[in-house]
């Protein structure tokens, strides 16, 4: 990728676009970053981190029990047996969504959030209305991300606010008996791992 | 100022920045225990969200020794102590706002909680 192609696709302001291009010009003028080393973060960012590593992650648990036992007791060592493990994850929690409990996450403090299993996240995980309304009215901010939760549901919302993150591993979705790990893969959505959603059934 | 080059960032980002430190410090909580979370109001770094100042709550989970950020932060060393999930109560967080069922669950550093009387 060529350095000026940069897109800074999650600056909803174009000013602050602008102030990311001059502060990157500056830094390179003066030496302080290599543009190829930031372009190669970049990259890795769009070709190998992402929520595919989750769901993966999710479609393993789903299917092979001794692996779910593990992942749940040890998020981290579980995780790094498959490879994701890395910057912004290297202390991973999974948290097991089931019939009566929903884990919804959240970093109330600023953004944090397991890239190498989820990628970077999205913008509305970073916005304040998110961070500052889904700890103390959970129930309404899932509702408006179109997921009732029962009342006899218990809700667990997840503050990360020191250096453990979090993976949900959602419901795995009825009629799915048949399909094999990677097809249940197909079938977890980025929002099912910070659990605002709920993972596809196969007829989506 | 050491420049991140090319040849670094495979491995900066396959390993991070461990915050987890190797030694050993006796935890000051277990699961199970109840715990105060303590009244700090500073202008520093610090990692304590407001909603659980004062709020009492139980211990989950003993994760482990991790570097302190209200002193790294600040170049005053990693302080290093446990980090513990606290469970709390939304009732006792926010009162009639908060549904019976629902639990909030909060990391915490040694030195924001205290033994609940």
């Amino acid at each position: 990728m060529k350095h000026d192609n940069h897109s800074h696709a999650n600056v909803l302001i174009p000013e602050v676009g602008l102030r990311v291009k001059a502060l990157e010009s500056l830094l390179a003028e003066k030496k302080a970053i290599d543009p190829a080393a930031l372009d190669l973060i970049i990259e890795t960012f769009e070709t190998q981190m992402g929520p595919k590593n989750g769901a993966k992650v999710v479609a393993k648990a789903w299917t092979d029990p001794k692996y779910r036992k593990w992942l749940l007791e040890d998020g981290t060592a579980a995780i790094k047996s498959l490879g994701y493990i890395g910057i912004q994850g290297e202390n991973m929690v999974a948290l097991e969504n089931t019939p009566s409990v929903h884990n919804v996450v959240v970093c109330t403090l600023c953004s944090c959030y397991p890239w190498p299993t989820l990628g970077l996240p999205p913008v509305w995980f970073k916005s304040a209305p998110y961070r500052a309304r889904v700890v103390i009215e959970p129930r309404s901010v899932l509702k408006e991300f179109g997921l009732d939760v029962a009342d006899d549901v218990e809700v667990r919302v997840w503050d990360s606010t020191a250096e453990l993150r979090y993976l949900v591993i959602p419901v795995r979705p009825a009629g799915t008996e048949n399909l094999n790990e990677q097809e249940l893969a197909a079938l977890v959505t980025r929002d099912s791992m910070i659990r605002t959603g709920v993972a596809q059934s196969p007829s989506h | 100022m050491n420049m991140l080059t090319t040849a670094m960032v495979p491995t900066v980002l396959a390993t991070g920045d461990p915050a987890r430190v190797d030694v050993e410090i006796a935890p000051k909580f277990k699961a199970g225990d109840k715990v105060t979370v303590v009244n700090l109001n500073k202008v520093d770094h610090n990692r304590l969200p407001a909603y659980i100042k004062g709020k009492v709550g139980t211990v989950t989970f003993d994760h482990g020794v991790f570097v302190f950020p209200d002193t790294s932060a600040h170049r005053k060393g990693p302080k290093p102590q446990h980090v513990y999930t606290v469970v709390f109560n939304a009732r006792d967080l926010w009162g009639e706002a908060g549904h019976p069922r629902d639990r909030m669950y909060v990391d915490a550093w040694d030195d924001y909680l205290e033994h609940a009387r």
